[in-house]
């Protein structure tokens, strides 16, 4: 007897109930519509953007944080040395 | 005001530590949604500069002192997203910059009673020319804190087309028209 065939990978979706404000289900569904795609779909990409942009602001936040402890706590003159300026000589020189 | 969203764009040496250490409150949103958006591009030049520059602290301090240069070292280094290296590209570009221009168009830097040698001078006008012809390569307007020389690299590119083919004009953002 001819064993069935396995499924495919798993695509990693969960049906699930949400509840979510009238006019965002509402802007979604137009979303949808003119992207012609269906309810689900759209929502999934929009939910994927904005987890994305969070955690790209994160990264940002991170980012910043390395930066400000990079350049804190020095003279007008370490700060120029930092920016490969040297200065080695005397003005009158 | 230059939209964060037109990046990512390459900053020059200076132009990377002035947007970290802006107290201007535009100057710090506009910072904060650029890396929102984009990594920060960076030469290898301006890592080398910058990392001369700690060396160099760090060579003339001792105990604590020390040891806070060497952190602010090390987070430096989290800090570029992108760090683009000197490619045949880009010696080419530079090679004929450095023939076009062989010398430094604005006199040494100073601060109250000392100034750079004019060796340094020289050594940092060549970087200058390396970190544009970087941003050439790459493609990215460069943002920079310099309009001195890097004017008169981009009038060079200019006024000498047959000179530096397949490469576009030199866009140059100036710090001040980030968030202004």
């Amino acid at each position: 007897m001819e064993r069935k065939k396995a499924r495919g990978p798993k695509t990693g979706k969960r049906r699930t109930t949400l509840t979510l404000p009238s006019e965002s289900l509402a802007a979604a569904a137009r979303i949808a519509a003119a992207r012609k795609v269906n309810l689900s779909t759209a929502i999934a990409e929009i939910i994927d953007e904005g987890l994305r942009a969070k955690a790209a602001a994160a990264r940002g936040g991170q980012v910043l944080e390395s930066y400000r402890r990079a350049f804190s706590g020095f003279t007008d003159e370490e700060t120029m040395l930092l920016d490969g300026i040297v200065l080695d000589e005397r003005a009158d020189r | 005001m230059v939209e964060p969203a037109f990046g990512p764009f390459l900053f020059d040496t200076s132009a990377e530590s002035w947007l970290v250490r802006s107290t201007d409150p535009a100057v710090q949103r506009w910072f904060a949604r650029y890396l929102s958006l984009h990594p920060v591009h960076v030469s290898a030049i301006t890592v080398m500069e910058r990392m001369r520059g700690y060396a160099m602290l760090v060579s003339r301090s001792a105990g604590e002192r020390r040891a806070q240069i060497e952190s602010a070292r090390l987070a430096y280094m989290d800090g570029p997203g992108k760090v683009w290296p000197i490619d045949a590209a880009a010696a080419l570009i530079a090679a004929e910059l450095a023939a076009l221009l062989p010398h430094p168009p604005t006199p040494p830097k100073h601060a109250h009673q000392i100034r750079e040698s004019h060796q340094e001078r020289l050594v940092g006008w060549r970087f200058d020319i390396l970190i544009a012809a970087t941003a050439l390569v790459a493609a990215l307007p460069l943002v920079h804190n310099n309009p001195g020389d890097f004017e008169a690299i981009r009038a060079a590119i200019e006024t000498s087309p047959e000179r530096f083919p397949n490469a576009g004009p030199l866009n140059l953002i100036r710090t001040l028209r980030l968030a202004a």
